[in-house]
């Protein structure tokens, strides 16, 4: 597999008020053809800021990119024309409506005319393209912000928080939307908040938090990889729970007792429960790991469960140390 | 170009384009009709009754004159003075006013020239303005990310658009003019050297006209919203203006007016401008004896080098910025 965009090493620190802000520290990032990767983390963690210096709209530090194996920022103006994005909800010139702005946009990109009607027929707004954008509602704005990115029909589609403001449908839709463009041969980069959703579309991940990769990889294998090994075990005659319980912690198991089922944790080899169990008579009717979720896995990698009495500061969340090999090659 | 295209046809589907250069036209044709309907052909009745006036004028003065004289008798100071001439009363001046071409267009090249200089400075902030505070301009970042071409490109769309906008303003302006020397007055006299006169004076007129708009636009862009170029205009006509004329005749600054911007642009299009110091308590007598207060000459070629390095420097800031600042 070829890698559609590769960052190494990117640091960039604001120069703002209240003196400088590290937003990005050493981060890095691989996505690869053809994928809809994730691209997750707290707010203020660097994901706009890592989107924009990929478009060139801010000047990094230091640090390597790379989009379809061209150099950015020098070979920006070559590859641009495959790169549509979105960041964090464009705001369009008000006064026009949606044709002349997606026109607009057509020409200073050399574009067809009939790519504006294939753009707005993909996002639902073919009726309404006439209507100024001053008029439209924040789901509608989103959708002509995400036709503009279609318009280039790129290969590396680059979407900030797209869903922000989309109805249910809309986001299914979006959803559908984007399963059809990575099958058509598309790289998808999604950033959101919508963790279902991600686990839903996506074939890999990156998590960033304060400016540094916390895990990256495809979905399932970064979810195994922070699963704690807990296991569900029930029972055929659950009047036999407290019994097993016994046999279990006996034999060294952490476990916490429900009403139907037992949960274990730090289990490496479940077939020996039910050796155990069955050993005293003891019959297990089920014996499952239990998958952690990518919100559960999230919360964890970036610290930001909320603790109940406790107030957390937005930059409150976890900042990883930097690995060797996690490019402090600068 | 694609760029070109794209901006040039962003520039005049824009609402304050559409607006703001009618109104200008608007007022032009305004004033330009009042100067027609303000003159006349004069009918042979008028030319008789301006003749009989300005007799009978001449007549009155002579009355006096002569009753002046019978008063002072021998004491009358022997100043040279003869009395009326009659040479000085002229039918033209009892009669409505009518429009001659060759001696009144060529004052009036201000007018087209300051009005749309305003249009022009308006269009040019609102031009690169809204599209910074829009976030339209992050977007077209994205398409284009050559950022001196951006800018540049929209300067140039800029300029050559109000350059068409102006000669479009000028031709109608011009066209009322003529009708009013033509129908209401004259056009005899028109030389080739009297057009060429013009075709400089409209030339100059039209460098005003984009030097304000290329102003407006590198203000805006600095600022990245047009409230700034809008802001430093006013802060330049208030305080700057207004403040100005007040410090400067509080502290006695000779030739203060050497500092306002209107002086300039007279200058600029009457080719120069004398200021005069009455209030100095020296003259300046040349050999003939002819003495008068200090003066200060203020020529085009000074008050456009002025201008010219003002502008070079606002938009020399405006392209360095841009080449430099993160965008988000
Ligand atoms: N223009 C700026 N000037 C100064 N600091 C900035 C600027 N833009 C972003 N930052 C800071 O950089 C950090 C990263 O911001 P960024 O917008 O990249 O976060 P994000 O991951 O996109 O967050 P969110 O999920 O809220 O969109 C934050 O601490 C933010 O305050
Ligand atoms: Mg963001």
């Amino acid at each position: 597999m070829t890698a559609v965009l590769e960052i190494q090493g990117l640091r960039k620190t604001y120069r703002a008020r209240g003196g400088p802000r590290r937003a990005l520290d050493g981060f890095e990032m691989y996505v690869e053809a053809g994928q809809v990767h994730g691209f997750l983390g707290p707010n203020g963690s660097g994901k706009t800021t890592t989107l924009r210096t990929l478009l060139g709209l801010i000047k990094p530090d230091s640090g390597e990119m790379r989009i379809l194996g061209h150099e950015l920022p020098r070979h920006l103006p070559s590859v641009v024309g495959q790169v549509g994005a979105i960041v964090e909800s464009p705001q369009f010139f008000a006064h026009f409506t949606a044709r002349d702005t997606l026109s607009l946009l057509a020409d200073a990109g050399s574009l067809p005319k009939e790519r504006v009607d294939w753009a707005l027929e993909l996002v639902g707004l073919r009726e309404r393209a006439k209507e100024r954008v001053k008029t439209y509602s924040l789901g509608m704005k989103q959708r002509l912000a995400v036709a503009s990115a279609l318009l280039k029909q790129p290969k590396l589609l680059i979407l900030d928080e797209p869903a922000n403001g989309l109805d249910p449908g809309g986001i299914r839709e979006m959803r559908d939307m984007m399963a059809t463009l990575s099958a058509g041969g598309m790289t998808v980069v999604l950033s959101s908040h919508i963790l279902g959703e991600i686990q839903l579309i996506c074939d890999s991940v990156t998590i960033i938090s304060l400016g540094r990769r916390v895990a990256a990889g495809p979905v399932a294998e970064v979810l195994q990889a922070h699963s704690s090994g807990q296991v569900k075990v029930a029972l055929e005659t659950p009047a036999d729970l407290s019994a097993a319980a016994q046999v279990l912690i006996a034999a060294g198991f952490q476990l916490q007792a429900n009403a139907d089922h037992l949960t274990l944790s730090g289990v490496d080899k479940p077939a020996l429960i039910a050796r155990l169990l069955a050993e005293r008579q003891l019959y297990v009717s089920e014996l499952t790991p239990v998958t952690a979720d990518l919100e559960s896995v999230f919360l964890e990698l970036t610290g930001t469960a909320p603790v109940p009495g406790q107030v957390r500061s937005v930059d409150q969340s976890v900042r990883p140390e930097l690995t060797p090999q996690s490019g402090v090659n600068s | 170009m694609s760029l070109v295209r794209a901006e040039r046809r962003r520039f005049f589907k824009r609402r304050l384009t559409r607006w703001v250069f009618p109104i200008g036209l608007l007022l032009l044709v305004t004033i330009a009709s009042i100067l027609f309907a303000f003159h006349s052909k004069p009918t042979p009745e008028a030319r008789a009754r301006g003749e009989a006036a300005a007799e009978a004028m001449y007549q009155e003065q002579v009355r006096y004159y002569e009753q002046y004289k019978r008063e002072c008798g021998e004491k009358c100071p022997d100043d040279g003075w003869t009395g009326p001439q009659r040479t000085d009363f002229r039918a033209e001046d009892f009669m409505p006013p009518s429009f001659d071409f060759k001696a009144q267009y060529g004052e009036l090249f201000l007018v087209w020239a300051a009005i749309m200089a305003m249009v022009a400075f308006l269009l040019g902030a609102s031009f690169v303005g809204a599209e910074w505070a829009s976030g339209a301009m992050m977007n077209l970042l994205t398409w284009q990310p050559k950022r001196m071409k951006v800018l540049g490109t929209k300067l140039g769309v800029l300029l050559l658009s109000v350059a068409a906008l102006s000669i479009l303003a000028l031709g109608v302006w011009t066209g009322i003019l003529w009708a009013a020397g033509e129908l209401r007055g004259t056009t005899e006299g028109l030389t080739p050297g009297v057009w060429q006169s013009f075709g400089l004076t409209a030339l100059r007129g039209l460098g005003m006209i984009l030097a304000f708009a290329a102003l407006g636009f590198g203000l805006a862009s600095i600022g990245r919203h047009t409230g700034l170029a809008l802001g430093a205009a006013l802060a330049v006509v208030i305080v700057g203006q207004v403040g100005l004329t007040i410090l400067f005749q509080m502290i006695r600054v000779q030739f203060w007016e050497q500092y306002l911007v209107p002086v300039h642009i007279f200058a600029w299009m009457n080719k120069e401008m004398k200021l005069m110091d009455y209030s100095s308590p020296e003259t300046v007598c040349d050999n003939a004896g002819n003495c008068n207060p200090p003066e200060l000459l203020i020529t085009w070629q000074d008050s456009g080098s002025i201008a010219l390095g003002l502008v070079v420097v606002v938009l020399a800031f405006a392209f360095w910025q841009m080449r430099r600042r993160d965008i988000s």
